[in-house]
């Protein structure tokens, strides 16, 4: 090997035995092993070979009690004289002089726990779904309306039964899309807790405004492509409004949470792996 | 020198007798031994099922060709798909785990090391016992021998009625043995593991190897059972009059499909786990930097674990399910990306600001990192069932399965091969040869798989025996062809190059690489007892605090 070592520093091992224990070679699996499959074999070639396999079988399992029973079979290995030394090639290096006050977080210290989420989509669903059942009794003249459109994302067939049916109970829309709407509500809010705190000053214009803005614009230029039946049947200022409810009562119900402090204090560089000793506060004693 | 003693001893079986040395391999109980015998069995079944799919290109290669008969070819990638999955990729992997768990952890064995022995030997039985149908495999009424039913053996292909004579049996029961080999390697990893960590080592501070061995055991006694369960329910359709695929009689092919393929996925990830776990080691050592995202590293993995489990039947899209269905297993299998992108981006963030040292093992990861990119894009095509009705059953899917089967599994096996090779025999492999074989095994894989997307996407079929010329297909097979010489170009230096470097390669001594883990704090190799003394560790580089004491890890964990 042609390392270049610059330097080499064994770290000796001290109070090794002379000799160690291990369990003792055994041919008993090796038997075992063959007598099966010999058991199983026979069922494709001759009888005989089965019981060959089965005498075998038996055998082996009887050999392998009498290794572990009463007591394991051991053999003692004696212990080679020349342990092994641990030493490294590589080059030492010196310890970055870096100020304290200069390895500053870029990240928030504080965040909001994982629960004002969870409350803050919770929140905006309920603020959501008044509003589009709102908007299905005012408009369409049913509150199934828009729980059966919401259902239809992932059900398309139940857009071709027509309006009428979009306005009558479906069971199995309902439960679809209650289950849709709930995960989603409770992973934007999630999304929320988590990017809030980037936008500290004004949180309410991110979650409330720019968020439910980009989002609807986004489902208005695809929804033609991606689905267009269901693309015809939504009413694209109550969906805006909707969504604008949603943030709104989300990011309310986020920001009034208390913040945490994150874990991530530690400079970025040591967060990489860059060896950069001094630059964050170091143990002095092994947990 | 005394490495060097040991390493002939070891392989040679110097100041033995053959039949001494030979009785010491049969009867060992030592993982080492076993790791290596596990490992030895794959190389073998590799070199058999590499010869079926030359044949299978052979064949291939231009239209009108009849290389083989129908028969034979049927044979041939029926055997060449379960030996490379059954009896290459399992037992190879779990070799290494065999190997390496108990030395990276600071134990001195296996929990149960006469179990260790009973599945190997389970598995190469089973093997044999595969093989042995083109011999034993003549039936009745002049039936073929070996398995012919495709390596998932669809039902009723498997019937009496259409498979008759024993060339299923001899597939049905040699999945079987080696299915309980594999279930009791499995137990054998989690509960060493589990119980046999060395003082220190919380399972925070695990090698990433243990950790995705850890998940890839659970993953193995969740998805074999089933397959196991299944060939015993094919047995009893066979012979015992049971109806249980028996469309005709109240039972269901469909049912046998979903019993395979709650194994077959999570079995691509079983074997892609344990290649994420050589990438987890090969790169931070090679890029001269700890692992970037340690515990994100271990929760995508758990992640991988869980959702692997729910994507089966995405194979199944053009059986006619439920738009839920095909809802379901899209998302699931999409889903899955997250994860595995997760650990893409922390292996780069590995590599990102490191002094990379571009030896053999880290070639072989970088290149692994791009064409599992590639492999994972096109996973996410064939995720979307509308795209996959398309193409189900071509080329295309053949391709894709290969892009992640060789040039993410294989390639960082190669890698994990030439980086503990010095550990496991104490001698140093010829970088030269071993860079030849990257360069050759690069432009063959690529020669071979990125072509064979072609003529899937115009609409060839896998498993075809042959085909009218005039359809575009002839040069990209003929390309194809070209690069599956090429690949076994450089499998045939690979091996030459193990072997010459096992009698002529320089002594490795005991930490080549200047690493980090357990492994490389013993001697090359390692002695029977593997550690003098169980080693304490406080932290997950335990050789770097050894080496840094002025600067150890702990400090920042």
């Amino acid at each position: 090997m042609a390392h270049n070592a610059s330097s080499s520093s064994p770290t000796p091992r001290t109070g090794a035995p002379d000799a160690v224990i291990l369990p003792a070679p055994t041919a008993w699996p090796i038997v075992l092993a063959f007598g099966i499959t010999m058991l199983l074999a026979g069922l494709v070639t001759s009888a005989s070979v089965s019981i060959l396999g089965a005498i075998l079988a038996v055998v082996a399992f009887v050999g392998w009690f009498r290794d572990v029973f009463p007591s394991e079979q051991h053999e003692t290995v004696p212990v080679h004289a020349d342990s092994a030394v641990v030493f490294t090639y590589r080059h030492h290096v010196e310890r970055l002089a870096v100020a304290p006050e200069l390895a500053r977080a870029a990240l928030p210290l504080e965040t909001y726990p994982v629960s004002a989420g969870v409350k803050g989509g919770v929140a905006g669903g309920v603020a959501m779904a008044v509003l589009a059942c709102l908007y299905g009794v005012i408009k369409q003249g049913s509150i199934w309306y828009p729980i059966n459109l919401l259902a239809a994302t992932f059900y398309t067939q139940s857009l071709y039964f027509g309006t009428t049916s979009l306005k009558a109970f479906h069971l199995n829309s309902f439960l679809l899309a209650c289950g849709i709407h709930l995960v989603t509500c409770l992973l934007v809010g999630l999304l929320y807790g988590a990017m809030l705190p980037m936008f500290p000053r004004r949180p309410i214009l991110l979650g409330g405004v720019i968020a439910p803005i980009l989002w609807s614009g986004l489902l208005y230029s695809v929804m033609g492509l991606l689905n267009p039946l269901l693309d015809k049947k939504i009413d694209w200022w109550w969906f805006v409004a909707s969504q604008f409810a949603f943030g709104i009562v989300a990011g309310l119900v986020v920001a009034r949470q208390t913040r945490i402090r994150v874990h991530q204090v530690m400079p970025f560089v040591l967060r990489a792996g860059f060896e950069a000793p001094g630059l964050s506060g170091e143990k002095d004693e092994p947990r | 020198m005394a490495s060097e003693i040991i390493a002939i001893n070891e392989f040679a079986g110097g100041g033995q007798s053959v039949g001494e040395w030979l009785h010491g391999w049969v009867t060992t109980v030592d993982h080492k031994r076993l790791g290596i015998l596990y490992i030895l069995f794959s190389v073998f079944f590799l070199v058999i099922g590499g010869i079926e799919a030359t044949i299978m290109r052979i064949q291939l290669m231009v239209p009108h060709n009849h290389f083989v008969s129908p028969e034979v070819f049927n044979r041939m990638f029926t055997m060449h798909g379960t030996t490379m999955i059954f009896f290459v990729a399992m037992p190879v992997l779990f070799g290494f785990g065999t190997y390496l768990i108990p030395l990276m952890i600071g134990a001195r064995d296996m929990a149960f090391p006469r179990l260790n022995a009973l599945s190997f030997w389970l598995t190469a039985f089973g093997g044999l016992l595969l093989y042995f149908s083109f011999i034993g495999g003549n039936g009745l009424y002049g039936a073929g021998n070996a398995p012919d039913v495709g390596w998932f053996a669809y039902a009723p292909l498997t019937s009496r009625a259409f498979s008759v004579g024993h060339s299923t049996d001899f597939w049905t029961l040699a999945l079987l043995i080696s299915g309980i080999g594999s279930i009791g390697t499995a137990v054998n990893f989690i509960t060493t593991i589990i119980t046999m960590r060395c003082p220190g080592m919380t399972l925070g501070k695990m090698p990433l190897l243990a950790w995705m061995n850890l998940v890839t055991a659970g993953m193995v006694i969740l998805a074999v059972s089933p397959l196991t369960a299944a060939q015993i329910m094919l047995c009893f359709d066979r012979y015992l009059g049971a109806h249980f695929f028996d469309t005709q009689a109240g039972g269901s092919a469909v049912l046998w499909m979903h019993f395979f393929w709650i194994f077959g996925h999570p079995e691509v990830y079983i074997l892609i786990l344990p290649s994420f776990a050589f990438a987890s080691e090969i790169i931070p050592v090679f890029s001269r930097k700890p692992i970037f995202g340690y515990p994100i590293m271990v929760a995508a993995t758990v992640m991988i674990g869980f959702i692997s489990m729910s994507v089966w039947a995405h194979h199944m899209f053009a059986i006619g399910m439920s738009s839920y269905g095909n809802t379901f297993f899209t998302i699931t299998s999409m889903l899955i990306s997250i994860p595995t992108g997760i650990k893409i981006f922390n292996w780069i963030g590995t590599m990102w600001g490191g002094k990379i040292q571009f030896k053999a093992p880290m070639l072989f990861c970088v290149a692994f990192l791009f064409q599992f990119l590639i492999a994972g894009l096109t996973g996410i095509m064939l995720a979307a069932s509308p795209f996959n009705w398309q193409l189900t059953g071509s080329y295309f899917v053949v391709a894709h399965f290969h892009y992640v089967i060789v040039g993410a599994i294989l390639f960082t096996l190669f890698g994990a091969f030439y980086y503990w090779y010095p550990k496991m025999t104490g001698r140093m492999y010829n970088e030269t040869l071993a860079r030849w074989h990257f360069w050759l095994f690069v432009i063959g894989f690529h020669l071979t798989f990125d072509f064979m997307h072609i003529p899937g996407l115009l609409g060839m079929p896998r498993r075809i025996y042959t085909y009218e010329p005039g359809r575009g297909w002839e040069f990209w097979n003929l390309l194809v062809t070209i690069g599956t010489f090429v690949q076994g170009i450089a499998v045939l230096i690979f091996v030459g190059n193990l072997l010459w470097s096992m009698f002529k390669g320089p002594v490795a001594g005991n930490d080549p690489w200047d690493a980090w883990t357990l492994e490389w704090s013993t001697t090359s190799p390692p002695p029977d007892y593997n550690f003098a003394t169980i080693p304490v560790v406080e932290s997950r580089r335990p050789l770097w605090d050894l080496k840094h004491p002025e600067d150890p890890d702990w400090k920042y964990e």
